[in-house]
């Protein structure tokens, strides 16, 4: 037993910064003597200084981990070539597993990017986030939906794109996250063409089919036309369009013309 | 030998009861009544109480917080309040049976004020809670704002609440409050007259606002032109819209749309 300890003082030796992913306030409590200490959780709870906000529960470790390092980076907790602890809970709720890090840019995937520096607001992408989740895990009468949503810079992004039909959100007030939108999800569904979303949430349009040049577009093989227009309108605009294949059921977001994030819907 | 003692103390139970009068008996069992029944209603009160979810309503106040100090809570204290309310009406109606003639004139007043007294100290109450929690909802409103002063607002609030719940409670109990009334409208004058002038621009965009987001006269991906700077429209929101050219964005006050009016450049 003593030699596990031993490997694991080893382990947890050298760190230049402690990440606690959803820390309880005990748990967190008994950290507090550490400097550099981050919290990476939802809402800050337990009142850290050092704290990165969580939009999505993200149930893949990995991608928990690289969105707390990329916006501990992105506020010069850690820099380059750093070593980090992170503390997460990888089966339950508590804190069950410790990881050591190397802080490298390669780590900067993005995903942090996605959702703080996009030109929409971070809870509205979030929002659309949960919208795309919801649908992913309904359907439409148990059936796999796809839908295809462009969120921010949403002048430009009407002006890449014409109408397959008349727009339901004409005139309308309805913004992402508001609570009618979930009652509407179903009727989503149904509708072809791609979700205009404007930087502040506004649905600016439904039925829109996005014209932007495919060129230089770099996504996985073996996507098809949704997500190619998703990921090329991102391109050609500072939108970020968030896709639901209808084929395998992920959501995957696309920033700058490339693949961000890919998330499971069936897991959150 | 026991016998004759029981005998005796039946014979003592006889007298006493030929010695007391009826109506003496009668305010006996009106106060006990009254006891009982203060009882049930202070219970009864304090489910309703937290059944209407008051506690968690109040939650955090500086009176809860207090009232935890001394062991007790606001509901209990409330509770209490009108149970001796209760109790305090049947021992005057008990009183008032049993003919205590001398102290009838007294007696009557408090009767009168009695009510109102109540009534008075559970506007105070209320008052006080009342405005702790609006002194706590806009302190949290404001939490975002960084500002030393921005401090003062949830204060000015909280005694604003206290000061009409004070004025309220004082003029229950019949105590002169025209002066203080008087502060008050002056007060109240002061805070409109001054809100009116500071807002001014603002109220004006926001009916012109309202205007532009029922009738949408131009939506978002247009392409317009307003005070000579001509771009796609981003956003309409109630204060202003965002119009976006290559390089810069326009954040232009609606009431500046309504007053100048706006080109719509068609393009096809």
């Amino acid at each position: 037993m003593s030699s596990l300890s031993a490997v694991l003082s080893e382990f947890a030796s050298d760190v230049d910064a402690v990440f606690l992913f959803s820390p309880s306030r005990g748990f967190y409590e008994s950290f507090e003597e550490i400097e550099n200490l981050v919290v990476v959780a939802p809402e800050n709870a337990v009142d850290a200084p050092e704290f990165v906000e969580l939009p999505l529960e993200f149930d893949n470790v990995r991608d928990r981990i690289r969105f707390g390092i990329e916006g501990a980076m992105g506020s010069e907790i850690v820099d380059e070539g750093d070593t980090a602890a992170c503390i997460a809970s990888v089966f339950d709720d508590d804190s069950d597993s410790l990881i050591r890090v190397r802080v490298e840019e390669s780590m900067r995937s993005g995903i942090y990017d996605l959702f703080t520096n996009s030109r929409a607001d971070p809870s509205v992408i979030r929002d659309v986030f949960e919208v795309a989740i919801e649908l992913g895990k309904k359907g439409q009468k148990g059936k796999p939906v796809g839908a295809l949503f462009v969120v921010g810079d949403a002048g430009k992004v009407m002006n890449k794109s014409r109408p397959l039909s008349y727009n339901p959100f004409e005139k309308s007030h309805v913004h992402v996250g508001d609570p009618i939108v979930n009652v509407m999800l179903k009727e989503f569904s149904r509708l072809d063409g791609a979700f205009v979303i404007s930087d502040s949430g506004k649905l600016v349009s439904a039925y829109r089919y996005l014209e932007p040049g495919a060129e230089g577009v770099d996504i996985p093989k073996g996507l098809g036309t949704r997500h190619m227009a998703g990921g090329a309108i991102t391109r050609d605009t500072n939108a970020t369009a968030i896709v639901l294949s209808e084929s395998d059921g992920l959501i995957r977001a696309f920033k700058g013309g490339k693949l961000i994030l890919e998330i499971d819907p069936e897991e959150y | 030998m026991r016998s004759t003692i029981g005998i005796h103390a039946q014979v003592d139970a006889q007298t006493l009861v030929e010695v007391i009068p009826p109506r003496a008996w009668l305010a006996i069992f009106v106060v006990a009544v009254g006891f009982i029944l203060s009882y049930i209603v202070a219970v009864i009160n304090r489910r309703i109480l937290i059944r209407a979810g008051v506690p968690d309503t109040i939650e955090g106040t500086a009176f809860e917080r207090t009232a935890r100090n001394f062991g007790t809570s606001t509901v209990t204290i409330i509770a209490k309040l009108s149970g001796y309310f209760i109790l305090l009406l049947s021992i005057l109606v008990a009183l008032t049976i049993a003919e205590l003639e001398y102290a009838d004139l007294f007696w009557s007043g408090v009767a009168v004020f009695l009510p109102q007294l109540f009534v008075a100290v559970v506007i105070l109450l209320i008052g006080v809670v009342l405005a702790d929690k609006a002194e706590l909802i806009v302190a949290e409103r404001l939490r975002g704002v960084k500002l030393p002063e921005i401090g003062l607002i949830p204060a000015v609030v909280k005694y604003s609440v206290l000061f009409v719940a004070v004025l309220i409670a004082l003029g229950q109990v019949g105590v002169a409050t025209l002066a203080l009334i008087i502060l008050l409208g002056a007060y109240a004058f002061a805070l409109v007259v001054f809100t009116a002038l500071a807002t001014h621009d603002l109220l004006a965009s926001g009916a012109a606002g309202v205007y532009l987001l029922l009738n949408q006269p131009y939506g978002i991906g247009d392409e317009v032109r307003v005070d000579g700077q001509r771009g796609i429209v981003q956003e309409v929101d109630l204060f202003v819209t965002r119009i976006e050219t290559d390089e810069e964005e326009h954040i232009i006050p609606n009431r500046n749309v309504f007053k100048n009016g706006i080109v719509r450049i068609r393009n096809y």
